[in-house]
């Protein structure tokens, strides 16, 4: 009897073009420029709803649950607000795993403000344009922070340009501070990087077993890629020329291989041994147990110094704080400081009543008084307003550092190849810190590398090696 | 009731004659149900494992991003071009190189001699094999998560063992020149007892009359091993080290939670180059290519090394 057989292979090959038809039918619709929310929220559902965002785990996430769980049921008791976090070095995977799927189980993705590129090209997220128009103060915040986490393409001047498409609005500021220990190194902070770095070698010398400095080095998501970044700011370099993509022979000019010269060769010395691998934590615990004179952190993630549960500094928050100073970046040849922190999108997979709801939340979250309220909460706001409120100010002592950082900053590529020009620094610059590559040799490999990836943009085949 | 003899005699073809089974329906033979019962699982393996390998395939070929979506362009062969002559590549080959050769000898001859050990004792033997296995049963990730603790080179409990009896701070992850021991360390640490499993298993199966023979013969222990124990394992050992070798190729979870394939790139491996290129850049028909011919490699020189040990068994 022979049809059984027959059957078994008919079976197998429909099964094989039905799960090519599926796979297939994935891409059905897929569109490379994102779609545009509605300048007015449609009209809101009375179900109950969860309106869910994706971050990385760290203590702003716990904050904004909390606090979003809090206020935004006061207006819409049928919405709980649920914020998944996925540890930092898969913080991108995660977001683009599933806009790759084009089905998402967020609906306001937290974009770092270079993944917007990749997303808005790839059309991922809702372009808000004519959403913030309507609906939204924009002269309530400083140009750039609205720019930087929202706008595309990137805000290079650090203005931002009237006419560009918006696609997020700010949800959490942030800049490095400067964490200094004052009953070692004074109550002054240093003034300038050069200072900096004498005081931190003076009191590593003074103090055995106290390292000089703590900063991240790590070569995992943007740690030790940032460090170089902030060093070259610092000492006047440049990461490119956006106008002419060109890496080549900007990065690795003179200023920066100044810079990559002063974190290798003067910076590195003064760090503990096996720090190669620090990030944001190790950089916490090192300040928390007293081991480093001056450190460099994110302010979103300092909270926790001041704890003292956490802290060998002090069994209380006054008496850490008789021993930290929180600072703004020291200056050299110029003042720039990174721009950290994040805005909110939202999902283009989202059903269409979870998009408006996120809509609604941006809304609501960017009013002047929930800012403040936000600011009380322990985030960092994005509005003028809530940055110079007492609510703010008084929060935490870091958060003066931020208010006086913003008209400093600076931001990396905000471009859809960011994810390989991020990696390829970060390998490099952890190569060079650990004495895998010699700081000149690294700093060319970044050059080269990276004007690579931006030149290989649309060659076919082979691209990502 | 059938006779059980005639039954197992029958060629397969005439099972289908039997009549069916009071309550079944006339027109479900023997062949449709074996169909029926295979169906499901065949599916799923079609759908899981077969179809996503064919994909690949035809991903290979294109320059197709899942993340840009849009058609996907065919390339022909421009990915594995490429991949076959980036330096990029060759580094990560040589790393995996220096990793799996490392690792599975260590395995190897670490494996083999506690197996040894333990043949040799008759009391406790079974307590002592379990004890030896438990590294084995634990999730390579969380084995990565506590061997990152113990390393650290500030708060680790291996430099605070060091620096007690007086030796200086190793730099255990952030070193060109530690990080892949270290590497190599923890995966042995982690899968010296399946070597020793398989290699316990040879050593028991050895018929103990060879044994006694050679004690009549007077044969020295190195002798009896050399001449007994070895050949007769071996062929058991060599499988292991295939097993091993195999798993070591595509190491990725390690080396993610322990190094993140640093300092620099010094401990990237194949695998996880792969995964960089598949979604740092989502360039998924060069990832997919890079895949395909990971899969050649191992199935190329597992070929050839199932034709040595087929040489072995016929000597």
């Amino acid at each position: 009897m022979r049809y059984p057989k027959r059957i078994g292979l008919l079976a197998t090959a429909v099964m094989l073009v039905a799960t090519t038809v599926v796979a297939c039918g994935g891409d059905e619709g897929a569109s490379t420029s994102s779609p545009k929310a509605p300048a007015d929220i449609p009209e809101l559902t009375k179900d109950p709803l969860t309106l869910s965002f994706i971050w990385f785990d760290w203590p702003p996430a716990k904050a904004l649950e909390a606090f979003a769980n809090a206020e935004y049921t006061k207006e819409r008791s049928n919405v709980t607000v649920k914020v998944n976090v996925v540890p930092n070095a898969n913080w991108h995977d995660a977001m683009f795993t599933q806009f790759a799927a084009r089905k998402t189980d967020f609906d306001i993705p937290i974009l770092d403000s270079q993944h917007i590129g990749e997303a808005v090209t790839n059309g991922n997220i809702l372009d808000i344009t004519d959403f913030v128009k309507k609906n939204i103060d924009v002269n309530a915040y400083n140009p750039y922070l609205l720019a930087a986490y929202g706008q595309f393409p990137q805000a290079e001047t650090g203005k931002r340009d009237e006419n560009a498409s918006l696609y997020g609005l700010p949800l959490l500021g942030d800049t490095w501070t400067m964490i200094y220990r004052k009953d070692l190194i004074g109550d002054t902070p240093p003034a300038t990087w050069d200072e900096m770095i004498a005081a931190a070698q003076k009191c590593q010398t003074e103090n055995p077993g106290v390292s000089g400095l703590a900063f991240h080095q790590a070569n995992g998501s943007d740690a030790a890629a940032v460090t170089y970044n902030t060093v070259n700011g610092v000492y006047g370099g440049n990461l490119w020329d956006s106008k002419a993509r060109k890496i080549e022979g900007v990065i690795n000019d003179a200023a920066g291989q100044e810079a990559m010269d002063v974190l290798v060769n003067k910076m590195k010395p003064l760090t503990a041994a096996g720090s190669g691998n620090w990030f944001i934590d190790e950089v916490n615990a090192a300040v928390a147990q007293g081991k480093a004179c001056i450190a460099f952190n994110w302010i979103a993630a300092s909270g926790g110094l001041l704890d003292p549960e956490q802290s060998t500094l002090g069994k209380t928050r006054e008496e850490i704080l008789g021993k930290l100073g929180f600072a703004t970046l020291p200056k050299q040849k110029t003042d720039l400081v990174p721009l950290g922190g994040m805005g909110m999108h939202v999902s283009a997979y989202s059903s269409p009543e979870k998009q408006a709801e996120a809509l609604n939340f941006m809304k609501w979250f960017e009013q002047a008084d929930i800012q403040k309220k936000w600011a009380a909460a322990g985030g960092v706001p994005a509005r003028t307003d809530a940055l110079s409120s007492p609510e703010f100010l008084n929060a935490g002592p870091f958060n003066k550092v931020y208010a006086d950082s913003v008209s400093r900053m600076r931001d990396m590529w905000n471009v859809p190849e960011y994810a390989r020009l991020i990696d390829i620094e970060n390998t490099n610059v952890n190569a060079a810190l650990n004495g895998a590559k010699d700081p000149k040799t690294a700093l060319n490999d970044i050059a080269k590398e990276q004007q690579g990836v931006l030149d290989s943009a649309g060659k076919k085949g082979g691209g990502g090696l | 009731m059938s006779d059980p003899v005639s039954l197992t005699d029958q060629p397969v073809q005439e099972a289908s004659t039997t009549p069916p089974a009071p309550g079944r329906s006339r027109h479900l033979s023997d062949r449709l149900l074996t169909v029926a019962f295979i169906s499901p699982a065949l599916l799923l393996l079609l759908a899981m494992s077969v179809f996503p390998l064919l994909w690949a395939l035809y991903l290979s070929f294109t320059d197709y991003s899942a993340t840009r979506g849009g058609p996907a362009t065919f390339v022909w062969f421009e990915n594995f071009t490429a991949i076959l002559t980036s330096a990029q590549v060759h580094l990560r080959a040589f790393t995996t190189l220096l990793y799996v050769v490392g690792a599975v000898t260590l395995q190897t001859v670490l494996g083999f001699s506690i197996a040894y050990l333990i043949s040799r004792r008759v009391r406790g033997r079974g307590v002592l094999t379990t004890l030896f296995l438990v590294p084995m049963m634990l999730s390579p990730v969380v084995v990565g998560l506590f061997w990152r603790f113990m390393l650290d080179a500030q708060f680790g409990v291996i430099n605070s063992m060091l620096g007690s009896i007086g030796l200086g701070q190793v730099e255990w992850l952030t070193k060109q020149n530690t990080a892949l021991i270290s590497l190599i360390v923890v995966d042995t640490w982690q899968w010296t007892p399946f070597i020793m499993l398989i290699a316990l298993a040879g050593l028991t199966a050895v018929p103990k009359y060879l044994y006694e023979a050679a004690s009549i013969d007077r044969a020295s222990e190195w002798f009896r091993f050399r001449t007994i124990t070895l050949p007769l394992v071996w062929p058991l050992l060599l499988i292991a080290v295939l097993f091993r070798a195999i798993e070591a190729f595509r190491l990725f979870d390690l080396v993610y939670i322990l190094t993140s394939g640093g300092p620099g790139v010094s401990t990237e491996t194949l695998s996880f180059h792969v995964y960089k290129v598949a979604f740092l850049g989502f360039n998924t028909g060069t990832a997919s290519a890079y895949g395909i011919l990971m899969v050649l490699i191992v199935i190329v020189l597992a070929q050839l090394y199932m034709r040595y040990l087929n040489k072995l068994k016929e000597d």
